[in-house]
């Protein structure tokens, strides 16, 4: 057994919000091939007037993304398909610039849904980029469904989003479980928290988990803490903060990256997240998934695929778009990246994944199994190998007989 | 072993910056959670006038830690000691001690009439 996966114990996911993998991640095509970033001459989106829109690196870390791009399923519908509906029409990743273009119709504006980060200090994203760089980029992580947050995240916790697409509170349907859930009522019991920022900002889970289950919630200044002590749970799932807003600490400023926050403040989060992590006494066992829940309505190049339908098909009818949605299309691709010691610089996955493989690995790796999860789940590839010998070593991503100490350090600007 | 320094962000917090459609639909689902609490643990925020982030994160805040605390006391509850049958026992056997007592107290005021009521005979003769 590779010691990376004989010795992991923690598992600690990260989830951003709303920003799509080409507007994140595109620039470091050019920095290593491998990575399907963006080509601008390969790639573009007719505005308005029918004229081509070129990518280009002019992302701003605030203040150009206003109004928030519409990211609800049938905006997303018009983004993947260029707005055709009939049957047989194909995803084409061309309806950006018009889905944004309807929000505020100004021409020039619209265009600005095209832009992406550069791969520069001043104006880029050094600690994304540098992540991409050193540790496993995801080159097909897609959300789970063409819609927004809620239905995304509930992939994330459920393997499903029961049939939802839209934002309104859902019921859990039995007898599917939360993983938080199957973690602690196994036999013998294990450990898994979701952690929120501050209770300004809570979590985005409300319905079900906060309502019912607040003992598997603790705090983000806690998560920090159990790092430095080395007593992480099994599995940790953290929220970043979600707005603006006074704290006993003093002002808080959002880091979830959703437009229009700053995009700074999230750089910053995950360089905290991960400094935490990398100076753990659990650094040698833990791998942690930085991963955004959503594309945010901005553009990507990579139609997604088509997967297997879940165990709930939509509940309306029509999810607003003429047609019925039966969860057989993934959404638009995301960042993610998987950090360890054990994987190799420069490592690129090819393979497909969603949140639904959140739950999958976390159950696999665990628990070996679980009787009740949904189809989507079933069918999701893993991101971490199960050490007891029943996964594909062949896919395993700490692949490294010796722990790397090569590993980035991040010094944040006081 | 490299490092990379990272940048503050120039923006300043923004507690007036109008409520993104995720943070309203955060505070929808707050809503409806806060209606399964009792009305002790209720904010009182009108929910639905709720426009800035700053508003949002005071209600967020409210409701969240209205949950924890309605969690926490009924975990309290449940592990606050039941009291001890004995004590039904003891009233019972008070209130039967308190009925005896009268009992007694009741006869005995009939037993000092009756002697009274002899002597006074013994004095007159027979009662008419």
């Amino acid at each position: 057994m590779p010691p990376g996966l004989d010795k992991l114990q923690h598992i600690v996911v990260l989830m951003m919000e709303n920003r799509s993998f080409d507007h994140m991640l595109g620039a470091l095509k050019a920095v290593n091939p491998a990575i399907d970033g963006v080509d601008p001459d390969a790639f573009s989106n007719p505005d308005a007037m029918n004229n081509p829109v070129k990518p280009q690196p002019l992302a701003a870390f605030q203040g150009q993304l206003s109004p928030d791009p519409d990211h609800h399923f049938p905006a997303v519908d018009v983004q993947i398909f260029g707005g055709a509906t009939g049957p047989g029409r194909v995803a084409n990743m061309q309806g950006f610039v018009a889905s944004y273009f309807h929000q505020r119709k100004d021409l020039a504006h619209s265009q600005k849904i095209m832009y992406y980060f550069p791969n520069d200090p001043a104006n880029g994203l050094p600690v994304l980029s540098k992540l991409a760089l050193e540790f496993a980029v995801f080159n097909r992580w897609f959300a789970s469904i063409p819609g927004p947050t809620i239905c995304n995240r509930a992939f994330a916790h459920y393997g499903t989003s029961f049939g939802r697409v839209d934002m309104d509170p859902f019921d859990i349907i039995e007898p599917i479980k939360s993983i938080y859930t199957r973690m602690i009522t196994a036999t013998p019991k294990h450990s898994a928290k979701v952690y929120y920022y501050d209770t300004s900002s809570s979590t985005m889970e409300v319905a079900n988990l906060l309502q019912h289950q607040t003992e598997q919630f603790g705090t983000y200044p806690q998560f920090l803490s159990d790092c430095d002590k080395g007593i992480l749970p099994q599995y940790s799932f953290v929220e970043p903060n979600f707005s603006d807003h006074d704290s006993d600490e003093g002002e808080e400023v959002a880091n979830d990256q959703h437009p229009d926050h700053d995009v700074q403040a999230g750089e910053v989060l995950i360089a905290e997240v991960y400094n935490h992590v990398r100076n753990s006494p659990n650094w040698e066992n833990t791998a942690l998934l930085v991963v955004y829940d959503e594309h945010g309505g901005i553009f990507d190049h990579v139609p997604p695929p088509p997967c297997p339908a879940d165990t709930f098909h939509s509940s309306q009818v029509d999810p607003g778009t003429g047609l019925p949605f039966q969860f057989d299309r993934l959404g638009v691709r995301v960042p993610a990246i998987l950090i360890s010691p054990w994987i190799p610089r420069g490592t690129v996955v090819d393979r497909v994944f969603d949140h639904a493989s959140i739950p999958a690995t976390i159950t696999k790796f665990f628990l070996g199994s679980y009787p009740h999860v949904s189809l989507r789940e079933t069918n999701a590839d893993v991101f971490i190998e199960p050490n007891d010998g029943s996964g594909n070593l062949a896919n395993n991503l700490l692949s490294l007989n010796v722990m790397r100490d090569d590993c980035p350090n991040f010094k944040i600007r006081r | 072993m490299e490092t990379i320094i990272v940048p503050r962000p120039k923006s300043k917090r923004d507690p007036n910056r109008p409520a993104s459609g995720l943070l309203l639909a955060q505070i929808h689902h707050l809503h409806e959670a806060e209606k399964g609490l009792p009305p002790q643990y209720h904010s009182g925020i009108f929910y639905q006038g709720i426009q800035t982030e700053g508003e949002a994160a005071n209600y967020i805040k409210a409701v969240t830690e209205a949950i924890h605390r309605a969690h926490d006391d009924a975990a309290a509850e449940r592990t606050r000691p039941v009291p001890k049958r004995k004590r039904v026992i003891e009233i019972a056997a008070v209130a039967d001690e308190a009925a005896e007592r009268k009992r007694r107290t009741s006869s005995g005021a009939k037993k000092t009439a009756k002697k009274a009521t002899k002597k006074k005979r013994g004095k007159g003769g027979r009662k008419s």
